[in-house]
């Protein structure tokens, strides 16, 4: 027994001995060996393929560097990164990650020191304002602003006929007219206008986006919810059209996609990144436009443009940060033709504001009836309001879509979002 | 009277399996249709199942990622089923006081979640990287290491064992078998149907696990298919014809195994509440 126990002992010893040479050994290669650099991000059909866009275009800049792109669902990489972040094991992270911009900040404020700062690298004057605050963090740029999330009305314009209406009597509208084309559409064609899943509120988030608020104040910490008149708004719109009998309801994405695609509904107000989901259905062809997204009514400081989702990169703070932020800077950062290539390609369209007097932005879309799509939605993005995103915009959510719920059955809205208040602050602090 | 029970008996039992088959059937059906035909709700199957296949083929690796799936769980088992089994086999017939509490101890770690475990088993194996980076983070070892036994299986393989008749281990030591010849040449031939469903139900959970392999794996090229098909859904615009049919294709393995192992698992099963 007592022999067993020495000779645990000295193995003990001597793999702890190994552990030491071992791991210098580990810190002095990776340093040396950065010809290799990894990117995680998601979705094959945009992200992916955008990452393999820019391997090919950063060719040319330097052609010793291998680009590793792993493709891992959105859900699964914050998984991953909080896991790595959290345990404080580098081992495995990627060199560059793509983070959407309404989780960014929770990952910039939580792990500062693990995110390469790209303030010299980028000129963030060139990209869209309203792209910057999510990615910067005491006034340092941290992200390579990517797509935008830029909104539109996506409307069936053979519906529109049949109402009697015509493309231009719905250009930037405000809510309450929308709800009454609405009317007349239905009268028409017995078509509903949009479907909405009650889980999800982006519909709001653009609401209150588009007069330059959110569910947190400016400082991104403090909520706020109770005597927010953007939001308090939004909440009303939001009941009018369920009351005008317009929403037909959606449990998940494949029914929201079901539902533009089967013709059942007249319009859809949502990121531009769904337009391939739109176009999927070729039958539609030509029965289509985009108009500029409904403002507030009430609000005089709401506009025609909003944004739902988009994403940026980050370059994570580990050996193969410099050539990791290269990369990036030398085609997302600052390529024009290679954002030409991209909207080409797959659609993407970019926040980089140089990009827009390319050729490919210019294009007209005959499934559209021949409308310069790309280049509406980039006169768009330049005017969607700046707003911080802050930490919690999914935890908030959460809390606003049951009290959505409380006001549609009849509570009183300022109570409501009182309540909401209450608990965001009891919740996040 | 009995008429009556009987039919309102079957007729529950009847509403009951289509609920639990409904969604079965729809995988099956959603993975010959086309997307825009899944998004609208189809019932009827379609001709695009080909079609669904090679695009599925077209954008992810099918094939490696089942192998390693196969190989991590086959060898999870095998693990498992000999090291639980010793465990459950050692627990039942040497028992003492002190084995007891031991046992006890075991079955509390059954009721702390696998999430509140993660982080400080990510770090274990982060620094395990730095001694035997053949076992550490990114490698099929740190995949099956945490899962090779569980509080579970030990207590399942325990609860088997009191079946087992002391009569043929005293036989045993009287025809001159070592303990582990006992355990090898005796207990594990008699006891082939608790080892049926046990390996069953690590099989299933091995081949479905999600969490772990998530977090530890990080090279495509070693990704398990459950990985992989949570990629496919990950899209501003999955296509769902394809990602049914990849979820039918990973389905297929669980299920083989389970059919032809039917009949020793409810066995098996029973034995246990006995």
């Amino acid at each position: 027994m007592k022999k067993m126990l020495s000779l645990l002992l000295v193995s003990i010893l001597l793999l702890s001995a190994c552990s030491g040479s071992k791991s210098k050994d580990a810190s002095t290669s990776s340093g040396k060996d950065t010809k290799e650099i990894t990117v995680w991000a998601w979705d094959p059909n945009f992200n992916i393929k955008a990452l393999n866009l820019a391997k090919d275009a950063y060719k040319s800049e330097n052609p010793d560097l291998n680009v590793k792109v792993v493709e891992n669902a959105q859900a699964d990489i914050v998984q991953k990164l909080n896991t790595s972040l959290s345990s404080g094991t580098t081992k495995g992270l990627p060199n560059a990650v793509l983070i959407e911009d309404y989780r960014a900040q929770s990952f910039l404020q939580a792990y500062p020191d693990m995110f390469y700062e790209m303030t010299d690298k980028i000129k963030a004057d060139d990209f869209a304002a309203y792209k910057i605050p999510p990615t910067s963090l005491d006034g340092k740029n941290y992200g390579v602003p990517f797509d935008t999330g830029v909104t539109g009305l996506y409307i069936r314009t053979d519906y529109l006929e049949k109402a009697g209406l015509k493309v231009s009597d719905v250009q930037d509208m405000d809510w309450n007219k929308y709800i009454e084309v609405g009317k007349k559409i239905k009268k028409a064609t017995g078509k509903v206008m949009l479907t909405q899943d009650p889980k999800d509120l982006g519909l709001i988030r653009m609401m209150i986006q588009s007069s330059g608020s959110w569910y947190l104040k400016e400082d991104g910490k403090t909520p706020d919810l109770a005597g927010n008149e953007a939001l308090k708004e939004a909440f009303k719109t939001y009941k009018a059209i369920l009351d005008a009998d317009l929403v037909k309801p959606a449990s998940d994405w494949s029914q929201f996609v079901g539902g533009f695609n089967s013709g059942d509904v007249a319009t859809v107000p949502t990121g531009n990144w769904i337009t391939p989901s739109v176009k999927a259905e070729a039958s539609q062809s030509g029965k289509w436009a985009v108009v500029s997204m409904p403002r507030q009514s009430d609000n005089p400081k709401s506009v025609n443009a909003s944004n739902l989702g988009g994403s940026s990169w980050y370059v994570l703070n580990i050996p193969g940060k410099e050539k990791a932020a290269d990369f990036l800077a030398k085609t997302f950062g600052s390529n024009v033709d290679f954002y030409q290539t991209l909207n080409k390609e797959i659609g993407a369209i970019g926040t980089y504001k140089p990009a827009a007097e390319g050729g490919a932005y210019k294009a007209s879309d005959d499934f559209f009836g021949g409308q310069k799509v790309v280049s509406d939605f980039a006169s768009w993005t330049e005017k969607i309001p700046q707003v911080n995103y802050g930490l919690h915009t999914y935890a908030i959510e959460d809390i606003l879509a049951v009290e959505m719920q409380n006001y549609l059955k009849g509570k009183n809205l300022d109570k409501a979002l009182e309540d909401a208040q209450a608990q965001a602050e009891a919740q996040i602090k | 009277m009995t008429g009556i029970k009987k039919v309102s008996a079957y007729g529950l039992l009847a509403v009951a399996s289509i609920i639990s088959i409904f969604p079965f059937f729809w995988m099956v059906i959603s993975s010959t249709n086309k997307s825009s035909d899944v998004t609208q709700g189809k019932l009827l199957p379609g001709a695009e199942l080909m079609n669904n296949l090679t695009k599925l083929l077209d954008t992810i690796d099918l094939v490696p990622a089942l192998l390693n799936s196969a190989k991590i769980s086959i060898l999870t088992t095998i693990l498992a089923m000999l090291i639980a089994s010793l465990a459950g086999y050692g627990f039942e017939i040497y028992r003492s006081k002190s084995k007891d509490i031991l046992f006890n101890i075991l079955l509390l770690s059954m009721m702390i979640p696998f999430a509140a475990l993660m982080v400080p088993l990510f770090r274990m194996f982060g620094s395990i990287s730095q001694v035997l980076p053949a076992i550490g983070i990114d490698t099929t070892a740190a995949v099956i290491l945490p899962t090779v036994t569980t509080a579970f299986l030990i207590f399942f393989f325990r609860q088997n064992t009191k079946m087992f008749p002391r009569e043929i281990l005293e036989a045993g030591r009287i025809d001159g078998l070592s303990e582990l010849g006992i355990f090898f040449r005796i207990y594990i031939p008699t006891m082939k149907t608790t080892y049926a469903a046990a390996a069953i139900i690590t099989f299933m959970a091995s081949w479905n696990s999600y969490l772990w392999p998530l977090v530890v794996l990080q090279t495509p090229e070693k990704m398990t298919i459950p990985l992989l098909i949570s990629n496919l859904g990950s899209s501003y615009s999955p296509d769902f014809g394809v990602i049914m049919t990849a979820i039918v294709i990973a389905t297929l393995p669980s299920a083989l195994l389970f059919f032809l192992m039917q009949k020793h698992f409810v066995a098996g099963m029973m034995g246990s509440v006995k």
